[in-house]
This record gives structure tokens, C-alpha cells and sequence, in this order.
């Protein structure tokens, strides 16, 4: 036996579903690898009657849950919890989180639940599995936050963030860390809530004094609680968002820009493209020059080129007076079109046949041809075949027009879609259509003007 | 494109997996319904209204139905956990662990392929034997006399008869040989052995081959009517196309018997879809892809076929341009395939992306761009510009700390969720899952899934469907499929500015063994068949939206295909909205919920189960690819009985006596059974080369006499089948039967074996050797036997497998093809055989 057998897999024990992420070893886990194992008397140490009646419970309460059953599974979640006696001290472990999850599944779904018993629940399950603490008082805060009670949530999270058990672990500090930024964040709530009472309220108004000293004192109070986690690499959106919001309000302009710069250009973090969105906008409401503008887009150009804040960046490139822009302005307008999703953009088409005509008739055949190279083989099939002509006529006859117009000009006036779009007669776009002809005529590249 | 205005708070951390548990706040579902913190305040109250809704799709019955009318073919279980493991190992008491049985294994194998394991032994060893008499022998205790050791043998060949009994010079002999037979056989087998093992218990493990799935679903000329496309035959290498009518709120009609197309593998993926008014299908075979067109007249033309030297793993169709395809092979390329401009390899690297794994599955699809790809392979997606210079491209998705992996999580599936309506979620989201849970991962921001969601199915993912809202306005239901039959439903929302989410808590769907008391109460063996064949692998998804009449709630018909080829189907419908509130509910009430499934089984749905169950009795069994041996007296008893008829002395009603009286029956109640087999008489032709060798050997020429042999052997074919007796004849005492074997009952009796050893040959009972024709194989011979024949002729000279299938691989349905192609044969010549896979063991 020893001769030929060899152990395929890591150890295997007795732990299903439950936790699966306890096998060794570096190759690929199987979780349904227990279930065969189990058809076969492989021998092995016998499931005790205690383990075996809760992992039946445990399976009953997944399927109820997978069933919306969650009366039924409230019930078995009841016989689950001598779960917490295993003689298995690894299980007894584990099970304050299992129980957490599915207690707070059901309970989130259950049409007689409310708040005061998850409330209940929570807390419980919180001094239970002590390990859990931090998580579990977030996810009670935010189940909160979900059903509107921000003061509450508040106040759990500020419970959370002065308890203090065992040792400091780094996946700790990173909790606190998040714990705080919710705070900040339902600190910022309350904030804007309370600009928005002071923007109403009048000057002179003996109230307004004392809602701005309020007003002031969140500021401070949540820029200490959110500047924290920004700092560690994430998506942070809400608090960045948040924090930058009342950094302007202040005035601190340069404290903003500087958020808002790390938050698009440390590398350490995702490439998100709202911190660019972010920034950008910033700088717009800043009134940055247009140069900075055209940066900060470039880069979110090279993120995502389709995103509507191009046809805002090819503005941008068409207004400036370098001639490099010029020709990015028309790379962004042939990117955007490129995706699935922005083939029925009218404005993005109108801007396009616009600007390969100026810039044809600006002698810059070149950089038409140039991206038109990469583009010829499959922009045919994807924009201009005579299945679009027929269905972008019948849906937007204004779209219809302005891609036969780009048709015409890229392929020539033989083009499918364009000799469809010319053969419809329509009375209002009949002259649009004939400007159009002649335009492809003089202009197209397919026939360039020797 | 929009692009959601506010991403949900997300840790990231690069490294390995496992490293990552800090963020992972997603453990529950019901943290991925919140609607996240927006920086706006006032809106949060809307969002905690929006979400609570319950989505929820009840089943119209509690199982799904079997298509009408019933296609039945035969199938097979295969392999399972039970054939592979070791069992009993009182060794691993302690830590129980996986061990792969190769003790039973190797003994089948010496078992049924003695030759070939010994035979080279004989061969090497020949030289050192003593073929005379013992008698002038001084070295006794090295030296064994062969003589005298067939003078012991008797006729009665011991060989894996534990009830035999040994000489002491057998003994002896056993014990000296022991050592060097041992080993090398052992070695030289293991390897192999363990080598397939090996390959079965992965493929046990993980079946990656149906990945996609092999069901689809075109629609047709109006919203009513749509053909299902899927393969069936027991070996799935025919693809049918199945004409189906959807009613809305009835169920759906399958019109006629299914066209179809017979093809040279077994179908492991078939896709469809729709660009421009163009259908396409695209199937994947093991080691050949294929495109049609749907015409006109919707009927399917053949584009253009291609061979996969290697093996493809994934096709899919693209959804921007009409006639273009996306193909990946076991090599590591990815290729751009168009029917009118051919292959374009965009892609090639024969390892995985971000870190070493052994598996060579790769999977391509399509992005929200029309010339970028996604690169799948088990360890993470890679995004490839088919335009830019090859090799480069963007990590989407990593199994590593930044999706927050488990220890031990793989890829399984990834998929490209092409937007099936614009106003719903964005057209850039791709789906990735693993063992443990689902990831939807935009193209815009890789690397950071914008949702991960612990699935907890109990078997592999490997087939998802993103489905179009059933009403305007309502959340994406996402589909997903295990391999062993689970199905859960997701709903998926996102529109906009908002980022992707679900929209409710997921629900399970009934699978094919609900069905099971759809069906008349059965015998426990048909019982326990029609369960076995119920408990199939799923292999393919297809969930249609029925038209919606005006103001009627819409439905949902979910298609399923198993791996036996039969098609299920269930219709779901929404949970009406005003239906009472389970607070409604008297306190006290022990009942679940009201929620308790109000879907039954009406008569119409039993008496088709029973006409398909019909249908499926009616289907001859396949042979068993291999059976374990059992003792059993019916089959004891049947074999005396045909024997008897067959003119051989024998006596069943001796041992029919005894076994009614309980007593042990003895050698002298049978009288002449062993008798009856006589030693190789030296006339028995050149059947006998054993006393024509010792013929040689005795004048002193058995060198020259084996050179002759083996020369005779390599250069013609061989005009005899090499001692086919011996272990046959034992095989007449007792049965190989599956203990487990339902076969039992249907097939014919125990077939005897002609006893005279020198009569084999040419008795009437071998004429299968001569193969007449393919029915009458396979009637004539009890499904037990049919093995041994197969091995029997396996060893014929002429056996060569035909190139036409030599690319398919040992699979569990290596039986079923075995008899697909046995019946295409025109009946042969005696002598010669017809051709088969052979298999790589004995197993």
C-alpha cells in the first residue's frame, strides 16, 4: 500500500462547510471533497453524536435561509446554539461568528424582527465571541445606519472604538481605524444637515452663532476620524467625498487638494476612477486652468475612455491651443465610441463627425487615418452595417444622421449605412442630409483629394 | 458610461491569499443588500424602503419536469468517490485523509490483464528456468521445477481463486518469484496506474469539461416559439434541436421529436446568440470547435469547424460583432476566431497568470470593448487588447488579498455579463467564481470586486446566466448552476450612478431530485435507477423570460440539462407583491411560515413523470464498464443450468439440492468438475504453444523455438487468440457481477464457457471472438462477460484504435461510446475485431 499511495490532499477533518480555509497545504481546496469522503468508510475517527446533530442543524439553517423560510430557520438557529459547547475547541471558536452570520441574516429578513431584537442580539453575540467585537459593533452600526437611527449607530461605533481587549494586531488597528472613518462619516451627516438649518437661518438670527459653533466643532471632530483610514490604501469614496466637502467648506483648499491628489495618485492604492472624478471636479469647482484640467482627465483617460467626462475632455483638447490636443481630442472621441455602451451616444457621435470634418478640412488627414487604422476592420460591422442603418433610422433619425455623416466620411460614400441613411426621405432632415452628401463627397478619406 | 458616483468601502491589499480577512465584511448577504453610505444623507431613507422588498420566485411545482415526449438514452454513473478511495484504512483512524485505492485497483488488473502483467516476466525469466524434471536437481531450493509445478497446477489455475489450494511447491515457488514479480510488476504498473488514479480522482473532483454549459436556447421567429439546443446520445455527440412553444403561465410544449446533428465527440459547450439580427451557435467539443448559422428558415448551417490539437477548454460568441468568437486551449492561447478571416492567436502563455497552478483550464470572453478579451485561468483574469502587443494586458481579477481569497480558492468560472438591456446594470461587469464565492469585478476599476457574496453551494459553480429584468424597471435575476444540481437565483441591481448590488437575499431552486415524488411508487431497484439517473451532473442552464401578455406577472422557465442527456424544465413565477403578510400568522402557529410551499404536483405533471419514467425503463442498460466480482448463486446457478443445455455434463440440481438442505456442497456431489478440465492435451493444436514449447525445450531448441515466437508474434498478425482457458474457466464458478450491478435483472443468464480446452476456439459459445453482428454481441452475452470479451480482444493484433476517435479520452462515458461505435461497424470477418478505445487500465 505504501508503495503506491500518496496522500492527495492536505488533512481533511471532520469540519465541513463551516470552515473551510483550515486545510493546508498550497493546492486547490475542494469543499465538496468531505461529502465524497464521507459516501466512502474511510475509516477515520467517527463523528461524535453532538457533531454530527449540529452540522445537520447548520445545513437545515442554510437551506431555510436559501428558502426565505426565516421562521423556520429562527427555529433550528435556536437547537444551533449548543454549538457553543463543543468539546472542539477550534469549533467553539469558530461558532460565534457562524452564529452571528446566520442569526443576523435571519433577523435582517424577518418579517417579525425589528430593531430592538437585533439590537439584542447583537450585543449578545458582541461579548460572546470577544474576538468578533469590532466586527460585529460595525455591522451592527451599519445595519443602523440602513434603518435611518444614526444616533445609535453613532453611539455603537463609539463603544466600538474605546474597547480595548488583548493585544494589538494590525487587522485590529485597521477595524478602529474603519470604525472611526463611520463615525466621521455620520458625524459629517450631521453636519451637513446642520449647514443646511445655517444656510436657511438668517445672520442676524440669534441662532445662527450658536449652529455654526456646532457646524464647526463636527468639522474638526470627523477630519481627526476620516484622515485616518484615507491613508491606508482603499477605496474610500464616502469618506474621502465627505471629507473633502468640509475641508472646502472651511477653506482649506490646499488640505482638499491634497486628500483629493493622494487619493488619485498614490500608487499603492486601486486605480479608482472616482478619486480622478473626484479631483477633477475639485479642481473645476477650484477654477483651475485648463491646462490642470486636461491632466488630471488624461489619466482618467487612460482609465476609463468611456466615461462621460470625456466629451466633456475632448471640449476641453478642442479649446486649447495646442496642436497635441487637437489630436488627442479626436483619440478621445474615437474611444469613447468604441465601447458597447456608448454606441447610441448621440452627442458623442455628433461631436465626432463635427471634428473629423474640421479636422479634415484642416489638413490633418493624417491623424484621421492614423486612428481610423486600428479601427477599419471592425468599426464597419459594429457601427455602420446595414442592420444599425435600418434600426438606428427607425429608433433616432438624428443619430442616424450624424453616424452616416461619420460613415460617409471614414468609408466613403459607397458605405452601406450611409446609402441607406441618403436613400430615406425626410422632409425635415432633407437638407441636413444633402449638406451631409456634400460634405463626404469633399471630404471623405477614402478618397482623399489628390 | 456612467459610472457609479460612490464606490462601497473596500481595504486594499496586495499579497497572497488568505492574507486579506480585515475587509471582509461581506460574510453576510445581507451587508451586500445595504444600500452604502451615500455622502448625501437625505437619500438614505429611500434606499432602506427600496431594499426590503422581498424578491422572491416561487416554483410552480416542487421539482422540475422531464421534457415530453420523453428522449431517453442509456447512461451510466461512472465513477465514483466509492471506486477510487480506499476504504478501511484502519491506519488513517487517526487523521483521516484521502488515499486513492490502488490495492484493489492493481489487483483487478492483475486480475483481468494477467498477460500482460506476467507475460514479460515469463519472458525475462524463461532463461533461468528449469522446464525438466526436478529429479538430477541439486540447487532445490533455488531451482523449480516447471514440470512439476503444472503436474501441481492440474488444470486448476489458482490464480485469484483465494479458495485454491497451494502446493508446496507452488508455495515455494511463489515465495522465491515473490520478490521479483512483485516489484517490477508493481512498478512498472503503479506508475501508470497511479497516473490515471490520479486523473479520475481530479476529474471527480473538479469535471471542468462542461464548463459554460452545453444548454442554449435560440429564439425564434416570434417571442413564443424558441428551439433548445443541447447534445444527447449517451457519449452527447449528438446535438439536438428542440422546438418549444412558451405559454405565458403554462407549461412550455415541446413540439415534435428534435432535429438533429451527429458529431464526432461529445459536446461539452454549446453557446448561442444574437448580434445584429444574426444567430449564432458555437459548440465546443474536447478537441474541436464549431460555428452554424441560424437561417431563415431557422435551421442551422454549418460556418466553419476547427481542430483543437490541444484540447479547447472555453468558446464564447461576441456580443458587438456578428461571426466573432473567442477560443482557448490547454496550451494557454487565446485565439480571436471569425468564420471569414479564420484564427487570430491574440494570446499565448502556458502559465497561469499570478501564481503557479497545475491546471491547464483557460477560459476567453468578451468585454464591454469589442477587440479586448478576458483571459480566465485559475488563479485570476487577465484583460488582453487583441489589438496591442501580444503578451500584455491588464490584471481584472487576482486570486490573491485584494479580492480577500481564502487559502485553497480557485477560479472556476468567469464570465463576461453581457448587457442584455442598457437601462439595468452596466455593460463592463464580469462575474467571477470560486469554490467559495461569487465576485462581480467591473472592467473599469480591476483588481477591487464591486461585490463578493459567499455562495456556500456544495458543489462546483460552472454554470451562470444573467437574465434580462422580467419587468422594466425590476432587478437582473442572475442565475447560477452546480454541478450537482443546486441552482440559486440572485437579483442584481445597479443602474446608473448606483453601484452593483443584490437586491434581495438569494434563493435556492428545486433541483432534479425534488422531482422524485413527481414519480409512482417503484421496486427499490428501478427506484434506486431512476434516482441515480435524477442525480446526474448538471451540465447545462438555459432560463428563458416568457413573452409578457399585457398585465399579466411575468414568469421565468429554467432549462436544465444532466450529463445523461435529459432535459428538465421549471417554471417559476414572481411572489405576488399583495399576497398576505406572514404577520397575518396566529401566534403559536408550529408551522414554518406561510411561505410553505404552495407548489404541488398536479395529475398532468405525475403522469408525464410516469411516461418519461416509462421511457427510461425501456432503455437496455449499458454494459457495466467494470463490475466487482461477487460470489452469487442465481448466477451460479444459471450458467449450470445454460450449461446443461449446452450438453455438458453437469449438475445443477446437486448443487440446487444443497443449497436448499443449507449444507456445504462437496467436491464428490459434483462429481467430475474438476475433472472435466483436463491439463492441455498436447494435440489440442497450436492453441496448446505451452506443450509445443516444452516440446522445444526438451530437444534442447526452446531458445530458437522463442525467437521464432516472438518473431511470428511482431511480423503477422496472430491467426490464434493466445490461451484464452485458463481464468475463464474459473469464471464459471463463480460470477463477476456488481454487487451494486442493476443489470442484474435484465440481463440474459450466465454464459458458459466451453470446458474442453482444446475445443475453445472453435466452439460456438466463443463466437463473440468472431463478431457477428453488433446486436447479436450484445444480446448473446450477459453484461458481466462483455469485459472479459473486451479485454479478451483487446490483446488481438488487430486491435488498433481508429484514428477517427483516438482524440477522446478515457472519460466515464467510455462505455457508451464503445457501443455507439460498435453499432456503426458493418459486421467483420471472423478473426477480425472491431475497433474500441482501449483503455488506458484495466479500470
Amino acid at each position: 500500500m505504501s508503495d503506491f499511495s500518496e496522500e492527495l490532499k492536505g488533512p481533511v477533518t471532520d469540519d465541513e462547510q463551516v470552515e473551510t480555509s483550515v486545510l493546508s497545504g498550497a493546492g486547490m481546496h475542494f469543499p465538496w471533497l468531505q461529502t465524497y469522503i464521507e459516501t466512502v468508510a474511510i475509516g477515520g475517527k467517527r463523528k461524535k453524536d453532538f457533531a454530527q446533530t449540529t452540522s445537520a442543524c447548520l445545513s437545515f439553517i442554510q437551506e431555510a435561509l436559501l428558502k426565505h423560510q426565516w421562521q423556520q430557520a429562527a427555529e433550528y438557529m435556536h437547537s444551533y446554539f449548543q454549538t457553543l459547547e463543543d468539546s472542539d475547541s477550534y469549533k467553539r471558536q469558530a461558532a460565534p461568528e457562524i452564529i452571528w452570520k446566520l442569526g443576523s441574516e435571519i433577523l435582517f429578513y424577518h418579517p417579525k424582527s425589528n430593531v430592538e431584537t437585533f439590537n439584542t442580539f447583537a450585543d449578545r453575540m458582541k461579548n460572546i465571541g470577544i474576538m468578533n467585537y469590532l466586527k460585529i459593533s460595525l455591522q451592527h452600526a451599519l445595519y443602523l445606519l440602513h434603518h435611518g437611527m444614526l444616533e445609535d449607530a453613532k453611539r455603537k461605533l463609539s463603544e466600538a472604538e474605546t474597547w480595548r481587549h488583548g493585544e494589538k494586531t494590525s487587522s485590529r488597528e485597521i477595524l478602529i481605524n474603519l470604525i472611526q472613518a463611520y463615525k466621521g462619516l455620520l458625524q459629517y451627516y450631521t453636519w451637513s444637515k446642520k449647514k443646511r438649518e445655517l444656510s436657511k437661518l438668517d445672520k442676524d438670527d440669534y441662532a445662527y452663532s450658536a449652529v455654526a459653533q456646532d457646524v464647526f466643532n463636527h468639522s474638526w471632530k470627523t477630519s481627526v476620524n476620516i484622515s485616518a483610514l484615507i491613508k491606508m490604501p482603499g477605496v474610500w469614496d464616502p469618506f474621502v467625498k465627505s471629507y473633502v466637502e468640509m475641508l472646502e467648506f472651511y477653506g482649506d483648499r490646499d488640505g482638499a487638494q491634497e486628500v483629493l491628489t493622494n487619493y488619485a495618485y498614490d500608487e499603492k492604492f486601486p486605480s479608482n476612477p472616482n478619486a480622478h472624478i473626484y479631483l477633477y471636479n475639485f479642481l473645476k469647482r477650484q477654477k483651475a486652468p485648463r491646462s490642470k484640467l486636461i491632466s488630471v482627465l488624461k489619466i482618467l483617460y487612460q482609465i476609463v475612455p468611456s466615461h462621460k467626462l470625456m466629451l466633456e475632455f475632448h471640449t476641453l483638447l478642442r479649446k486649447s491651443e495646442k496642436e497635441e490636443h487637437h489630436k488627442l481630442g479626436l483619440e478621445v472621441l474615437f474611444g469613447v465610441l468604441d465601447f458597447a455602451g456608448c454606441t447610441k451616444n448621440i452627442t458623442a457621435w455628433k461631436y465626432l463627425a463635427k471634428y473629423v470634418k474640421k479636422t479634415l478640412m484642416g489638413n490633418h488627414l493624417v491623424w484621421v487615418q492614423e486612428e481610423w487604422k486600428s479601427r477599419k476592420n471592425w468599426w464597419p460591422s459594429f457601427h455602420f452595417s446595414y442592420f444599425w442603418a435600418k434600426s438606428d433610422w427607425k429608433e433616432d433619425t438624428a443619430l442616424a444622421c450624424e453616424k452616416a455623416f461619420v460613415a460617409g466620411l471614414l468609408l466613403g460614400k459607397g458605405c452601406r449605412y450611409f446609402r441607406y441613411i441618403l436613400k430615406q426621405d425626410h422632409q425635415i432632415l432633407g437638407k441636413k442630409i444633402k449638406r451631409m452628401k456634400r460634405s463626404v463627397k469633399k471630404y471623405s478619406i477614402v478618397n482623399p483629394r489628390l | 458610461m456612467d459610472f457609479p458616483s460612490s464606490l462601497r468601502p473596500t481595504l486594499f491589499m496586495t499579497g497572497p491569499l488568505g492574507l486579506n480577512d480585515v475587509s471582509d465584511l461581506s460574510m453576510c448577504s445581507w451587508q451586500n443588500v445595504l444600500t452604502q453610505p451615500e455622502a448625501q444623507p437625505q437619500n438614505l431613507k429611500n434606499g432602506a424602503l427600496h431594499v426590503t422588498k422581498d424578491l422572491l420566485w416561487e416554483p410552480a411545482t416542487p421539482g422540475p419536469l422531464p421534457m415530453l415526449p420523453p428522449l431517453v438514452d442509456s447512461w451510466e454513473p461512472g465513477l465514483t468517490a466509492q471506486d477510487l478511495l480506499f476504504r478501511g484504512g484502519y491506519r488513517y483512524r487517526r487523521r483521516p485523509r484521502v488515499v486513492l485505492d490502488v490495492t484493489e485497483q492493481i489487483s483487478r488488473f492483475l486480475w483481468d490483464h494477467g498477460d500482460i502483467a506476467f507475460a514479460p516476466i515469463g519472458k525475462l525469466m524463461l532463461e533461468n528456468f528449469k522446464l525438466e524434471g526436478a529429479g538430477r536437481c541439486t540447487k532445490k531450493t533455488t531451482v523449480v521445477s516447471v514440470k512439476k509445478l503444472l503436474q501441481d497446477l492440474g488444470g486448476h489455475q489458482p490464480w485469484g481463486c483465494p479458495w485454491a489450494s497451494l502446493s508446496n511447491r507452488q508455495r515455494r515457488f511463489s515465495i522465491l518469484g515473490g520478490p521479483i514479480l512483485g516489484t517490477s510488476v508493481a512498478s512498472h504498473l503503479a506508475e501508470l496506474l497511479h497516473e490515471e488514479l490520479v486523473l479520475r480522482w481530479e476529474q471527480l473532483l473538479l469535471d471542468e469539461a462542461c464548463t459554460g454549459g452545453a444548454l442554449a436556447w435560440v429564439p425564434g421567429r416570434t417571442p413564443q416559439i424558441g428551439q433548445l439546443v443541447y447534445p444527447a446520445g449517451g457519449a452527447l455527440d449528438r446535438l439536438h434541436f428542440q422546438e418549444v412553444v412558451l405559454a405565458p403561465g403554462d407549461n412550455p410544449q415541446f413540439l415534435g421529436k428534435p432535429g438533429h446533428i451527429q458529431l464526432q465527440g461529445p459536446v461539452r459547450q454549446v453557446v448561442t446568440g444574437t448580434v445584429q439580427g444574426e444567430t449564432l451557435l458555437a459548440v465546443r467539443s474536447d478537441y474541436h470547435c464549431a460555428v452554424w448559422k441560424f437561417g431563415k428558415q431557422w435551421q442551422p448551417a454549418l460556418l466553419q469547424a476547427i481542430q483543437v490539437d490541444k484540447g479547447a477548454t472555453g468558446i464564447s460568441l461576441s456580443p458587438h460583432l456578428p461571426g466573432e468568437l473567442a477560443i482557448c486551449s490547454r496550451s494557454g492561447a487565446v485565439c480571436l476566431w471569425s468564420p471569414e478571416n479564420g484564427l487570430q492567436q491574440v494570446y499565448k502563455d502556458p502559465e497561469t497568470l499570478v501564481f503557479r497552478d497545475s491546471s491547464s483550464w483557460r477560459w476567453a470572453d468578451f468585454t464591454a470593448h469589442p477587440r479586448v478579451l478576458t483571459l480566465g485561468d485559475r488563479t485570476g483574469v487577465k484583460m488582453i487588447d487583441t489589438q496591442g502587443p501580444p503578451g500584455c494586458g491588464l490584471l481584472l481579477f487576482r486570486v490573491g488579498a485584494e479580492a480577500s481569497c481564502q487559502k485553497g480558492e480557485r477560479v472556476l468560472l468567469t464570465q463576461y455579463l453581457r448587457h442584455s438591456s442598457p437601462e439595468c446594470l452596466p455593460p463592463t461587469l464580469h462575474l467571477v467564481c470560486t469554490q467559495f464565492s461569487l465576485y462581480l469585478v467591473d472592467e473599469r476599476l480591476p483588481l477591487v470586486p464591486m461585490l463578493k457574496w459567499n455562495h456556500g453551494l456544495p458543489s462546483p459553480i460552472l454554470l451562470a446566466q444573467l437574465l434580462p429584468p422580467p419587468r422594466p424597471g425590476c432587478v437582473q435575476p442572475l442565475l447560477l448552476g452546480g454541478q450537482a444540481g443546486h441552482l440559486q437565483l440572485l437579483h442584481l441591481a445597479g443602474e446608473g450612478v448606483s453601484a452593483p448590488r443584490l437586491a434581495g437575499p438569494p434563493q435556492s431552486l428545486p433541483s432534479r431530485t425534488d422531482s422524485l415524488p413527481a414519480f409512482p411508487l417503484l421496486e427499490p431497484k428501478i427506484q434506486w435507477r431512476l434516482q441515480e439517473r435524477l442525480k446526474a451532473p448538471t451540465i447545462g442552464l438555459a432560463a428563458v423570460v416568457p413573452p409578457l401578455p399585457s398585465a399579466s406577472t411575468p414568469g421565468l422557465v429554467v432549462f436544465q440539462l444532466s450529463v445523461a442527456g435529459d432535459v428538465f424544465y421549471q417554471q417559476l413565477r414572481p411572489q405576488a407583491d399583495s399576497s398576505p403578510r406572514r404577520d397575518a400568522q396566529p401566534p403559536g402557529d408550529t408551522r414554518p411560515d406561510c411561505r410553505a410551499p404552495t407548489a404541488s404536483w398536479t395529475p398532468q405533471d405525475t403522469a408525464g413523470c410516469s411516461q418519461w419514467l416509462k421511457a427510461l425503463l425501456k432503455v437496455p442498460l449499458a454494459p457495466p464498464v467494470w463490475t466487482a466480482p461477487t460470489f452469487n448463486h442465481h448466477h451460479l446457478l444459471g450458467s449450470m443450468e445454460l450449461q446443461r443445455e449446452e450438453g455438458v455434463v453437469q449438475q445443477p440440481g446437486v448443487l440446487r439440492e444443497a443449497m436448499a438442505q443449507g449444507r456445504l456442497l462437496l467436491q464428490r456431489d459434483l462429481g467430475s468438475l474438476p475433472l472435466a478440465d483436463p491439463p492441455p492435451a498436447p494435440e489440442s493444436g497450436p492453441a496448446d504453444e505451452l506443450s509445443e514449447r516444452l516440446r522445444e525445450a526438451w530437444a534442447g531448441r526452446g531458445a530458437a523455438w522463442w525467437e521464432r515466437r516472438r518473431q511470428a508474434r511482431t511480423s503477422g498478425p496472430r491467426r490464434q487468440p493466445r490461451r484464452p482457458k485458463r481464468r475463464t474457466q474459473l469464471s464459471s464458478t463463480f460470477s463477476f457481477s456488481g454487487h451494486v450491478d442493476p443489470s442484474d435483472g435484465t440481463s440474459p443468464p450466465h454464459s458458459p464457457e466451453g470446458p474442453p480446452a482444446g475445443a475453445l476456439p472453435r466452439s460456438p459459445i466463443t463466437s463473440p471472438s468472431q463478431e457477428l453482428t453488433p446486436d447479436a454481441w450484445s444480446q448473446g452475452i450477459p453484461s458481466e462477460r462483455r469485459q472479459t470479451l473486451h479485454d479478451y480482444m483487446a490483446k488481438l493484433p488487430l486491435q488498433r484504435d481508429t484514428p477517427g476517435h483516438a482524440g477522446t479520452p478515457p472519460s466515464s462515458q467510455a462505455s457508451s461510446t464503445r457501443a455507439t461505435h460498435s453499432r456503426q461497424h458493418t459486421p467483420i470477418l471472423s478473426g477480425s475485431q472491431h475497433p474500441r478505445k482501449k483503455p488506458r487500465m484495466g479500470f
